[in-house]
Formats: structure tokens, C-alpha cells, sequence
């Protein structure tokens, strides 16, 4: 049985920075799980390395979501970041990663190899977010339809959105002419 | 051998009374349950409240049999082709019940995909409030229904039927 | 594999493209398989969700914290004080606050009624599917048992709405211990009776067993929670991981199969109902009066009686209802994923807060939309009828799944 064992969560920071010091931009403890937080050029190392660690071993794949950061009161590296959640069996402990990922560019390297439930997350995560996951077998939309314009997730789309619900191309029934 | 006929064991009725009173007394739904709603619907259909004493326990899922559609539930962008489509292939006289506040107006979802109305693309008969109605709610819906049928009555009467675009989605 | 199968496949090129879904019996909810046929057995398939997105998420910034609990009804509708419970103990973890004793105890109690509400209709739906429409009908009878005490505690049937942020909307009815353990014994009679009924069965087992087999690295690597994670050997429960609510006081067994197959994912949901009857059993007896609500004046609405009488309730009432800048709830500055146990797995929530009264960001883990795409892979190689028998074991929600 997988137990939460929160003397495990030292080992888990000293291996992580062993292997990314510099590259992890901070880390924050939560109320059970550690953040990392990298820019997105350097989550797909860290992520492969927790997974693949004998020690480590964060096989478990729980989640993978994105946070528009556009008019957040604290300033962050950059506007969009990917949220990786992690589990491992052998410490019993979660950890979450967090990638930044750029508005001009909004690009990050897809897991899909190392989780298949990445797969639809990704799709997810391109389909609300517009963020592009290379190497990705099919990044197609999977929530909205195929056709539809823009990423409704995103802080500067509205609620409502721009009109697309009353007017799309599908039959109605009209008054019948007497 | 056998019974003879009473005298008085007839009755006069136009032929268009006969046929709206049997009509009217086995609807046969097609159940669009698409959320929350579909599962009190479920309910409705079940053991305790037994929709099968107003004559439409047949659920049979082909709308090309059936001759009341129940939109119960959240209906989205994504879904809404589709809908039309079954509401297209069903066969008239045919009348239409929505089921809950999303399906009537959008309920507490006034989002960029959710479908503010589904009286905004197919005619409908009977709205039930309620998120979700009660079992109680529906059986009145139904009966509202069995009513304006034994009437004659049905609102896809008044409107006619456009060409659907090519591909509307498949069923 | 009978030989005219093997024949059909090796002999023919008639690779016929189905559809099933969105609107299909056998498709709970809305979804769309697209599958290539040949003769009876599954080439190819692939799902299409998205039929219900209603955008939670979205909505979701926009309302506040306690007007969030309103939404989670809708996304698990098998099981919705779940979900209540679970975005109140998330936000209660964003703050850092934790909710009076009899108030954790009813809200375990909650959690496991609507357990066994969820799996009534699961268990009931998959042999439904699988012809056997009596089954279904015994355990709605169940199901409606558990409405009426639902409703009695909280005022509806199914959507409930009933946790608060930092408490409950209200307390239990006086008679709400003699309501439950009047349902207890019938329900333990109603998972006998379909133990005894199907486990014998050939024609279910037949269907079921060796069907749809999920292996223990699949769980790893899709994510995959709940009793399907369980049935394959993967003995991960949040109640037990990282115990909350009054879990750590209660002796109840997680039950565990190794097939993971179809016939697994019933049993263990059976199995589990019994262990959801033996924590409310204990529960209700832990249940002593006391507050329900957090005393947080700043931050949890008042009790609603004394918010009529009293001026200073009031006040506070308005200051958590306003929306506005210096309203509402004000959780620091950060965020935070928190995670319960939902019938059909790790139901999770990840809260961004930007200080304000409303959250920044609700990301919904939701267990459904994580098991689902293994679905098209467990298909390839089976009969066209063992996709709705691995379906209903599989119990998607699609409200919970398109969000």
C-alpha cells in the first residue's frame, strides 16, 4: 500500500538538486508535496530524471495543467506555466513541477513518452491554453470542436465568450410560412 | 358460445380523437440525457417512481421510433448538431420536453460553450424547472405533454424543418 | 478465439468504421467511440470527449469560493457530496483552517454515504448493460433510500450543495442516525444478493472475466485511480495515503484485487460498499454534539440563524457574501493542489490564489478524465459487446470528464 511517509520528502530535494541545482528557479513546500519551478526548456530533464531515479522513482502520473499568470499581483518569469503533479510508490510522496513558459513562444516538450496519461492532458492543455507540446503524437483539440478560433482558458478571453454560442453553423427549426 | 354484443357496448368518436387519445397514452421517449438531469430522469424510469404507469416505459434510444424527445441535461456547442440531427430523425407527430434549467436557458453555466436555451434551435413543448426536477416534476411534464397530445397539439407543427448542413456530426 | 472468428479475420478485408455515441444506451453520458470492425471483433478505436464541456474552469474564476461548491455538484452527478466535500477541504487546505469534530464527522459520513450511492448505480448500470435489467432496479431502490436521507439532510436529491468553506451549510436532521441505519441493513442485504446472483453466473462470468485487463504499469502511467487502480493490484487510497476527515480513527480494509479486469472492477466495488457500511457504522457512532462551523468570523460565513438576530453576524454574513476587493475570502497568496478520495478516484483540486474572493485558477483533477483514454486500448482485439461491459466497469462520468 502506497502510505505518505513526510520523512521522505529530504531525499527527494537532495536528489533533484543534485542534478538540476541551477536550474530550478525556487522551491516551495506546500502543505504535503514539494514545487519545483523551472522554465520549460528544462522540465522535460527533471521530469525524465524523477521518473526514471531508482531511488526516486515518480512513476505515478496524477496530473499535468496549465496557469495563465496574465495580471497575477506577484510577478512571475513568465505568463503561462505547465503544472506537472507526480506521485512515487516508493517514497509515498507527491511533487509537483512547475515549467514557464513564455507568451511570445508558448512551447514546452511533451512527456507523452514517459506517461501515457499525458496524452489527453496535453491535447487539454494545447486545446484551453494554446501552449504547443513538441513531440506530441496528436495535438489536436479534444474538448472544444475541431473548428473552433481561439483558447478559452486564457485570462483575456471572456467569459462568455465572443458569440460562438449563438451563432454557429448548425440547423434550426424556423416558424413555418402560412 | 360467446359473448353477444350489448347495444350500448360503442361509442362515437372522430377517427382524429381515437388516434390523439392512443397517441397520448404511449409516448415513447427518446432520452437525451446528457447530465445531471439524465440521472433523475434514470430515476423517474426506475422501481420507485415507474414512468411506465403514463404509458413510456419504452426507452429505446432510436429516435426514428419514438415520438418524444427529452433534452435533459447541459447541451454544448459540440453537442447541439447532434441533437438537431436526432431531433430531425424523428418521425412527427413529435413533441419535446426540456428537462432542467441548463437545457431551458443554461442554468448557472453562462459560459463561451454552453448553449443558452435549446428552444434557440428546435421547437419545445413542455420547460421543466428545476436543477435537476424532481421525479414529481417530470411526471407532471409528461402528463403536460399526454394532454396537449390528446389535443392534437405540438409545437413542431408550426415550424418546418431547414437542410441540414452536410456534416452536422454523426448520431 | 471460435475458428469462424479467426476465419473472418485472417479471410476478410472488410474492415467495416462504427460509430457508437454520442447519443447510444450503452455510452453513459456523451461519449463518441469510433471504432473499425472486422466481423465482430474491435481493430481499431478512438475516443471523442468534449460532447459536455460546460468550462467549470473558467466559471470558476469568476465565482467565489463558496459559490464554487454550487458548481461541484454538477461535475460528479453519481455522486455529488463528494465533490462538495472535497473542494471544501481544498480551500480549507489553501487557508490553513480545519473544520470543528462533528462537523469532520459528518462530512465522513457524507462522503460514505454518497460512496455507496455512487456504486449502487455502477454496479447496477454494468449488469444492466450486460442484460440483467433486475439488478439495476434492486440496487435504485437502494439509491432512492439514500436520496431520501440526502434530502433530508440537505434539502435536495442530488444536487446537494451542502459543505461550506470551513463547515456545513447546516446540521444533520434529529433522526438522521435512525434514517441511516435503517438503509445499512438493506443495503448489506442488496450487495449479498448481488454477490449471490452474479458471482455464480456463467453468462456474466463469462462476459466479464479476463476482459478488459489493465496492468499494473498501465496504472502508473496513465494515472489511473480508484477502484480500476485497485482492481489491478495498485493499492492506492487516499483515505488511507494521506488520511483526512476522521479516517485515521476508523478500522476499515481497502480491498484489492490483482486481475484488473471487468469482473474485478464489480467485485471491488461490492467490496467496497461493505467497507463504506462498516465506516458508517463506526461514524455514527463518533457523531457528539458540538459545533459544525469553524468560529473564523473573518473568513466562514455565521451560523445563518444567528446571522438574523445578531448585528455583528450580519455584518460578517455581508462581508464573506460581497463581492469585491476587500470582501470574501482571503486566502494567501499561492497555490496548491489537495486531493480526496472520490468513488471513482483521486478527485483533485489545484487552487491558484491571487488574494482575492474569487480563485485565480481551479484546475479539477478529475478521476474520470484520467482513466478514460486507456478505454480505446483495452478494446483492440475484443467483441464489439465487451465495450459496454468495460465501459460500465469503468463508470465515466461525463460531467466529469469534459468538465
Amino acid at each position: 500500500m502506497i502510505l505518505y511517509d513526510a520523512s521522505k520528502h529530504i531525499k527527494l530535494i537532495t536528489r533533484a538538486t543534485e542534478f538540476a541545482g541551477d536550474k530550478i528557479l525556487s522551491r516551495e513546500e506546500k502543505s504535503h508535496y514539494h514545487q519545483f519551478r523551472v522554465m520549460g526548456e528544462d522540465a522535460y530533464a527533471l521530469i525524465e530524471f524523477l521518473k526514471q531515479d531508482a531511488e526516486l522513482g515518480f512513476q505515478f502520473f496524477l496530473d499535468l495543467t496549465a496557469v495563465d499568470y496574465l495580471d497575477y499581483p506577484v510577478a512571475q518569469p513568465e505568463r503561462f506555466a505547465v503544472v506537472y503533479t507526480l506521485l512515487s510508490p516508493t517514497l509515498g510522496i507527491k511533487t509537483q513541477v512547475k515549467a514557464f513558459v513564455s507568451a511570445s513562444l508558448p512551447r514546452i516538450a511533451s512527456i507523452t513518452h514517459l506517461f501515457a496519461g499525458a496524452n489527453w492532458t496535453e491535447r487539454e492543455v494545447w486545446d484551453l491554453y494554446g501552449i504547443e507540446f513538441t513531440g506530441h503524437p496528436d495535438l489536436t483539440r479534444i474538448l472544444m470542436p475541431d473548428d473552433y478560433e481561439g483558447h478559452p482558458l486564457r485570462k483575456d478571453y471572456p467569459l462568455r465568450g465572443r458569440g460562438e454560442r449563438s451563432d454557429f453553423p448548425v440547423y434550426r427549426s424556423r416558424p413555418r410560412e402560412s | 358460445m360467446g359473448m353477444m354484443p350489448k347495444t350500448n357496448d360503442f361509442t362515437i368518436t372522430r377517427l382524429e380523437d381515437a388516434i390523439n387519445w392512443a397517441r397520448s397514452k404511449s409516448m415513447w421517449p427518446m432520452p437525451f440525457g446528457t447530465a445531471c438531469c439524465g440521472i433523475e430522469m434514470m430515476a423517474t424510469f426506475m422501481s420507485k417512481y415507474d414512468a411506465a404507469r403514463f404509458g413510456s416505459e419504452v426507452m429505446k434510444f432510436t429516435p426514428r421510433q419514438s415520438d418524444l424527445l427529452i433534452v435533459s441535461g447541459r447541451i454544448s456547442l459540440k453537442m447541439m448538431p447532434v441533437l438537431t440531427r436526432i431531433w430531425e430523425q424523428m418521425p412527427e407527430p413529435k413533441w419535446c420536453i426540456s428537462m432542467g434549467a441548463c437545457a431551458s436557458s443554461g442554468g448557472v453555466f453562462d459560459t463561451y460553450t454552453l448553449i443558452q436555451g435549446v428552444d434557440q434551435f428546435i421547437p419545445v413543448d413542455a420547460y421543466m424547472p428545476g436543477c435537476p426536477p424532481r421525479p414529481e416534476a417530470f411526471l407532471d411534464a409528461l402528463m403536460m405533454v399526454q394532454k396537449k397530445a390528446s389535443r392534437g397539439e405540438a409545437r413542431a407543427q408550426d415550424f418546418q424543418e431547414q437542410a441540414t448542413p452536410a456534416d452536422s456530426g454523426a448520431v | 478465439m471460435y475458428a469462424y472468428d479467426k476465419e473472418i479475420i485472417e479471410k476478410s478485408e472488410n474492415t467495416v468504421h462504427m460509430n457508437v455515441g454520442p447519443s447510444h444506451p450503452a455510452m453513459h453520458g456523451t461519449l463518441r467511440v469510433k471504432l473499425e470492425v472486422r466481423g465482430e471483433r474491435i481493430i481499431n478505436a478512438e475516443q471523442e470527449i468534449g460532447f459536455l464541456h460546460t468550462g467549470f474552469e473558467k466559471l470558476g474564476e469568476y465565482r467565489s469560493y463558496n459559490q464554487f461548491i454550487t458548481l461541484t455538484d454538477r461535475l460528479n452527478y453519481f455522486s455529488p457530496l463528494n465533490n462538495n466535500i472535497g473542494f471544501a477541504i481544498a480551500v480549507e487546505e489553501l487557508l490553513g483552517i480545519e473544520v470543528p469534530r462533528r462537523g469532520q464527522v459528518i462530512r465522513t459520513l457524507l462522503c460514505e454515504l454518497s460512496r455507496l450511492a455512487d456504486h449502487c448505480l455502477s454496479t447496477g448500470a454494468l449488469t444492466m448493460d450486460l442484460g440483467a435489467f433486475s439488478s439495476i432496479l434492486w440496487t435504485f431502490i437502494e439509491r432512492e433510500k439514500l436520496y431520501d436521507v440526502f434530502e433530508a439532510v440537505t434539502g435536495t436529491r442530488l444536487t446537494t450543495s451542502y459543505a461550506r468553506v470551513g463547515g456545513l451549510a447546516f446540521d444533520v436532521p434529529d433522526d438522521f442516525e435512525k434514517r441511516v441505519t435503517e438503509i445499512l441493513d438493506s443495503l448489506e442485504k442488496t450487495v449479498d444478493k448481488l454477490r449471490d446472483s452474479f458471482y455464480q453466473n456463467r453468462i456474466f462470468l463469462d462476459r466479464t472475466q479476463g476482459i478488459g485487463v489493465i496492468s499494473k504499469e498501465d496504472v502508473m502511467s496513465y494515472g489511473i485511480t480508484g477502484p480500476l487502480a485497485r482492481s489491478a493490484g495498485v493499492e492506492y487510497d487516499l483515505r488511507k495515503y494521506r488520511p483526512y476527515l476522521i479516517y485515521p480513527e476508523l478500522d476499515f480494509d481497502i480491498p484489492v484485487y490483482h486481475g484488473g479486469d471487468t469482473l474485478d472492477r464489480y467485485k471491488i466495488r461490492l467490496d467496497e460498499m461493505d467497507q463504506s457500511i462498516r465506516i458508517v457504522r463506526q461514524a455514527l457512532k463518533l457523531l457528539e454534539p458540538g459545533p459544525i462551523n469553524l468560529e473564523d468570523q473573518k473568513r466562514i460565513l455565521p451560523d445563518k440563524a444567528s446571522a438574523y438576530k445578531d448585528m455583528e453576524s450580519l455584518i460578517h454574513h455581508f462581508k464573506v457574501i460581497m463581492p469585491g476587493e476587500d470582501h470574501g475570502i482571503h486566502a494567501p497568496v499561492t497555490d496548491m493542489y489537495s486531493a480526496t478520495e472520490s468513488p471513482n478516484g483521486e478527485l483533485g483540486f489545484y487552487i491558484v490564489s491571487d488574494g482575492g474572493s474569487c480563485p485565480f485558477r481551479v484546475r479539477i483533477r478529475p478521476p474520470s478524465f484520467i482513466n478514460y483514454p486507456i478505454f480505446s486500448k483495452l478494446l483492440k482485439g475484443l467483441m464489439l459487446a465487451d465495450l459496454v461491459a468495460i465501459l460500465g466497469s469503468m463508470n465515466i462520468i461525463a460531467g466529469e470528464l469534459d468538465r
